[in-house]
Formats: C-alpha cells, sequence, structure tokens
C-alpha cells in the first residue's frame, strides 16, 4: 500500500508513505489513485509531508491519475512538498498543472 | 569503483532498489570532492535530480546488467557521464511521423525535431555531424489548463535531464556498442 487515505464528505486525504516516490512504486501508486477517483470522490488532496525525492516515473504517474480525474469531475490537489520535490515540479512546470498547497488545511480552506 | 583525482567510477546494477543508495554514493562523492568548491544547494538538487534519472532510465531501457556512472569534478563544474552497452536511443517525434534510432544512417543527419511537449516547453533533439544528440528546451506560448494537461506528456526523464543540467547529450559508439549519456552543470553559470 503506497497511500493512507482518509475520506471525509468524499474529499480524500491521500498520504503518500514512502519516502521515495520512484519507479518502484509509481504503478502500485496509479492504480490506488485511480481506485479511489473511480469512488466518487470530488477532491483527493495528495500528501508529499514523507517524500524526499520523486522520480520521472511517479511524476509520470500523478499526470495519468490527473488525466482520469478531470473528466470525472475530481480535482487532484498536492500539499506539503518539501523544497527540492517542490522544485524539481516547478522545473517541468508541473505547478501550473497541479493546484499545489502548503498543507491540508490550506487545501482545505478553498473549498469554504 | 574506481577514483583519480577528479574522476569517481560507480558502478550501478540496473536494478531500481539499488537507486537510492547509489545516489547517496555520488552525492557523498560530489560533495567530498567538491573541497574547497562547495556545490551550492541548488547544484546539488540539480545534479540529484539527473543522478536519479541516469539510474532510473538505465534501469527502465539499457536491457544490460551493468552501467558505469562517471563523475567528474572540477573548479568549472560537475560532469555526469553513463555508459552501457544496451541498447542504443529510439526516439520518437512529438507527432510520431519522426523515428530515429542509433547509429544513425548518414542520410539521417542531422536531425532536428520536438519529441514531446507539456505545454510550455518543447523538449527538441538536434543532431550534429558525428552522430551526437543534444537536448535543448524550446519556449512555447504559456497554456491554461485544462488545454494545458491535454498537451502534458507522461514522461518527464528526458526532459528533466535536458531542463536541470546546462547540456545533456547522447552519443553512440558504432565500433564498440556504447552509449553515452552525459550532463553538464556549470558551477559559476546560476
Amino acid at each position: 500500500m503506497i497511500l493512507e487515505v482518509q475520506e471525509i464528505n468524499r474529499v480524500v486525504q491521500a498520504t503518500i508513505l514512502p519516502e521515495e516516490a520512484s519507479l518502484t512504486n509509481a504503478d502500485a501508486f496509479k492504480e490506488e489513485m485511480i481506485t479511489i477517483i473511480a469512488s466518487g470522490v470530488k477532491l483527493v488532496i495528495v500528501s508529499f509531508e514523507n517524500v524526499n525525492y520523486i522520480d520521472s516515473s511517479f511524476l509520470g504517474s500523478l499526470v495519468v491519475a490527473l488525466k482520469y480525474a478531470m473528466p470525472r469531475n475530481v480535482d487532484i490537489y498536492l500539499v506539503s512538498l518539501k523544497p527540492d520535490v517542490k522544485n524539481l515540479l516547478t522545473l517541468i512546470r508541473m505547478d501550473k498543472v497541479f493546484r499545489i498547497f502548503n498543507n491540508y488545511d490550506e487545501a482545505m480552506g478553498t473549498l469554504h | 569503483m574506481s577514483e583519480d583525482l577528479n574522476l569517481i567510477e560507480i558502478i550501478f546494477g540496473n536494478n531500481r532498489h539499488e537507486i537510492p543508495g547509489t545516489l547517496n554514493l555520488c552525492l557523498d562523492h560530489i560533495l567530498e570532492g567538491a573541497g574547497g568548491n562547495p556545490v551550492d544547494e541548488a547544484t546539488l538538487s540539480r545534479v540529484k535530480w539527473v543522478i536519479i534519472e541516469l539510474l532510473t532510465n538505465a534501469v527502465k531501457h539499457s536491457g544490460e546488467r551493468e552501467t558505469v556512472l562517471k563523475i567528474r569534478i572540477d573548479a568549472a563544474g560537475i560532469v555526469l557521464i553513463k555508459e552501457d552497452y544496451g541498447r542504443p536511443l529510439v526516439l520518437v517525434g512529438q507527432d510520431s511521423d519522426k523515428k530515429i534510432i542509433w547509429p544513425l544512417e548518414k542520410i539521417v543527419r542531422p536531425v532536428d525535431f520536438p519529441i514531446y511537449h507539456n505545454g510550455m516547453d518543447s523538449l527538441c533533439v538536434r543532431t550534429d555531424e558525428a552522430g551526437r544528440a543534444i537536448f535543448f528546451i524550446e519556449q512555447l506560448a504559456e497554456m491554461e489548463m485544462p488545454a494545458l494537461l491535454s498537451d502534458t506528456s507522461e514522461h518527464f526523464g528526458l526532459l528533466i535531464m535536458t531542463k536541470a543540467s546546462d547540456e545533456f547529450s547522447y552519443e553512440f559508439e558504432a565500433a564498440t556498442g556504447l552509449n553515452r549519456f552525459v550532463c553538464t552543470f556549470k558551477l559559476t553559470s546560476r
């Protein structure tokens, strides 16, 4: 299991458990995300609080998940990115594709 | 692993589980090798991202049991070199109308075309007279979601290596079957 999941009112908080978001767990992450999205939720907030590094394979799975989510009217937000991870997402402009927040509370604040 | 004054050579077993340990080994040697000319945090992050992608590329694409990672450090910069005798590079164009495989036929050289893009960054390749591929980014017009997502590739490896380094290239030695990726980081450029 890659994600620790908590759902309240169709909003899922999904925390990535491994410290390395990489080739090793990218496929499992994608499958877990697709299962969550297909379950009828409206928002998945993915926390990177444990993640020390991310690679291209995991980033690809993240994009696949968003491409699966958008036609189903499901949003994916990213929260609690460590500076090194956030800087990589910014380098490849994924900060324009995903909504990124400092933490869960800030992300949840957009819902009110 | 072997070392001289400026060159570190690490054998990587093309096993995904070895990536974190090999990454740390590389970073330790870079910090040690930099000595009195310390590498700033931003550059070290860029080097780290590229090492991860070089090792991931080896696991996914080489088809060989071993890859040699060489790291050269001097006052001018850091050079990462990945060498193996596995499958040569294959590049398919953005619109799938072009495909090149090394060794290049003379009639194919030089080539210059986009490989993929993620909205605003178009990853392109250009070959020189020797058949060496040089990767570079062309900036495209700003795009907004959701069109941006539709236009975003799910492949990021070559893009990360191109954007994170100051120069990123690939060459193939036809006589020996050696594949060589080279990433250069100028220590005074940013």
